[in-house]
Parts: structure tokens; sequence; C-alpha cells
């Protein structure tokens, strides 16, 4: 369920079908990375969207987290974020990015951290990009299907 | 009494009669047209979009056919990319499953939980449905999987409009 009145709706109705959050982690910056946040920014767009399409019964995919990428405390803002969430139920969290900064404060998010490096889409035909996003979902979906599995047993 | 004995008085009724009726006509015309606009359209409802699917290729097992389509979404058009799970019956008639699940709307797969073999499974909820749709009693789901219009041009498969299970 994406963050819109419409689907929102559909969540308040079935609240206890939907157990997972997933929230896109996109730093801004100006200078000489402004190019590649860019890059960041649209994939990771395209990709959560399409994550969310796949998995809309179960995944709540929320605003897309932004910080500024040399801000120093970028991970208590996300931490108050994740606290937020884990009060309202939901059992299981996970950070979608392309920035190598989260990897490695992986340990201190204590939630499943998805790394998972830019394409820049902007070099590709249409129809490579498009294949190459499926080729990603079907992957990233494994990582979600495998954490229910286990909290299952 | 004269056989072409046309009075002035008759020969002004009939032009008259006539101009009238033309200038009627040109008023109503449009406006029937604007009335019986709707009951027109509907009928080319249901355009059929192409896949790439050859119908040849179709076996009895289902298979994932993708198939996009230009789609207004509020404020820009978008290419839109939709999934049907396509297999042929015994009896050679196609049939097209929609992926969505009727419980909450994930995408349901074919035959990918090892312990239910030959289903369509929404890895989401553990919903279950069996080949023909139908959703397995136990399961999340309430209803069978929608199903798409299909049509056969030049070898080719066309995917029409999603209908409710048994309405196709």
């Amino acid at each position: 369920m994406k963050w819109t009145a419409k689907d929102l709706d559909m969540y308040i109705q079935s609240k206890e079908y939907v157990d997972t959050v997933l929230i896109p982690l996109i730093p801004i910056t100006f200078g000489s990375q402004i190019k590649q946040t860019g890059s960041m920014n649209e994939f990771l767009t395209i990709l959560s969207s399409e994550i969310e399409k796949q998995m809309k019964g179960r995944i709540l995919l929320m605003p897309t987290f932004h910080y500024l990428s040399d801000e120093e405390d970028k991970i208590d803002l996300l931490k108050r974020w994740t606290n937020k969430v884990k009060e309202n139920n939901f059992k299981h969290i996970f950070f979608l990015t392309s920035d190598i900064e989260w990897k490695k404060e992986e340990r201190e998010l204590e939630h499943n951290l998805v790394w998972i490096p830019a394409i820049p889409l902007e070099t590709l035909e249409n129809n490579q990009a498009r294949e190459m996003i499926n080729q990603q979902v079907l992957q990233i979906l494994d990582i979600f299907t495998y954490n229910w599995k286990n909290e299952k047993k | 009494m004269s056989k072409h004995n046309v009075s002035r008085r008759q020969f002004l009724n009939y032009t008259l009669t006539g101009v009238g009726g033309f200038m009627a006509a040109g008023m109503l015309m449009p406006m029937v047209r604007f009335a019986i606009d709707p009951v027109l359209s509907a009928d080319k409802g249901g355009d059929y979009i192409a896949t790439k699917q050859k119908v040849s290729e179709l076996t009895t097992e289902p298979t994932r056919v993708d198939f996009s389509f230009k789609q207004v979404d509020g404020w820009y058009e978008s290419e839109e990319t939709n999934t049907a799970w396509v297999y042929k019956m015994e009896d050679g008639n196609i049939v097209a499953l929609s992926p969505i699940c009727k419980h909450l709307g994930c995408t349901v797969a074919w035959n990918t939980d090892k312990s239910n073999p030959n289903q369509f499974f929404c890895p989401c909820h553990y919903g279950r449905y069996t080949k023909d749709g139908v959703n397995v009693k136990g399961t999340p789901p309430v209803s069978p999987l929608d199903v798409y219009d299909t049509k056969e041009k030049d070898g080719i498969l066309y995917l029409g409009q999603l209908k409710p299970h048994g309405g196709a």
C-alpha cells in the first residue's frame, strides 16, 4: 500500500494483514555528488513502487526518508521513525537505499537494510531498464518472503 | 381541375414545410447524436491489447505473459505493464488469469509454494488458488481470480477486458 488516502483506507480496514513497512532512504547533496543522488532518487522511487505493486497487501510503503548526506543525526531521526512504526504494530521494517553510508551503520539500525547500488537508468533503453528493475524486484521480494517465513515458525 | 394546377398558397406551403423540415433536421441530428453517444461508444469498449506471446507456444502449464499499455494516472500518462497467467485447457481454449490476489492485491505466482504444487500462490498471506483460478477454501482470499478476455489474431495472443471469474 502506498501512502495515499485511498490505500491508507484499505490499510485501516485490514490492519491485521499489514505487518511490514518499507522506507526508502534517499540522500540530498549539492556539489559534485548531485547527479548521483539524482540517480538514486530515480532508481529507488521506481524500485520501491514496483515492490509495493507486487506486495501491495502486506507492505506499507512509507514516504521517502530524505536527509542531507552530511547530516550527523540522521540515524537518530530514522530511529525515531522506526520507533513510531513499531508502536503501531508493524513487525517488519525494511530500509531500501543506495547510499553506502547506511551500510556502515547497519548494525545500529537493528532492522533489515537492503542496500542496492543504483542503476543509472538514464543511460538505458526503456525496455532494458524495465527488465533490470523487474530482476531486482524479484530478488528483493525473496528477502521479504524469507523474513516472513522465518517469523511464522 | 387540370392535372398540374398548384396554387400559389400550396406552393408556398410546400416550400416552407420543406425548408423548415431541413432546418429542424439540422438542429435535431447533432442533439440526437449527442444523446445516444454513450451507447455507441460503449460498444467499442474492451479494446484488445497485443502481447508478445505466440498462441502456438502456449501449453497447459500457466506461463507469465507481460503486456503494456498507456495509462493516464491522475496527472501524467505512463506506460503501465501488467501481467497475466496464461495457459491452454485440454480442449484448446485459452485461459488468462489476472495475477492480482483478491485478498489485498498482492501478485500471485504459479507453483511457487513447495508444499502445495500446481496452484497459484500469494506470498503475502499464503492465499492459494487452483489452476482454474478458484480460491482454495481456508486461505484468506474470498473470491476467484479475475479473468481476461482473450483473442487470437495472426497467431498472437490478445488480451481484453478483465472480468470476474465465471463472467467471462
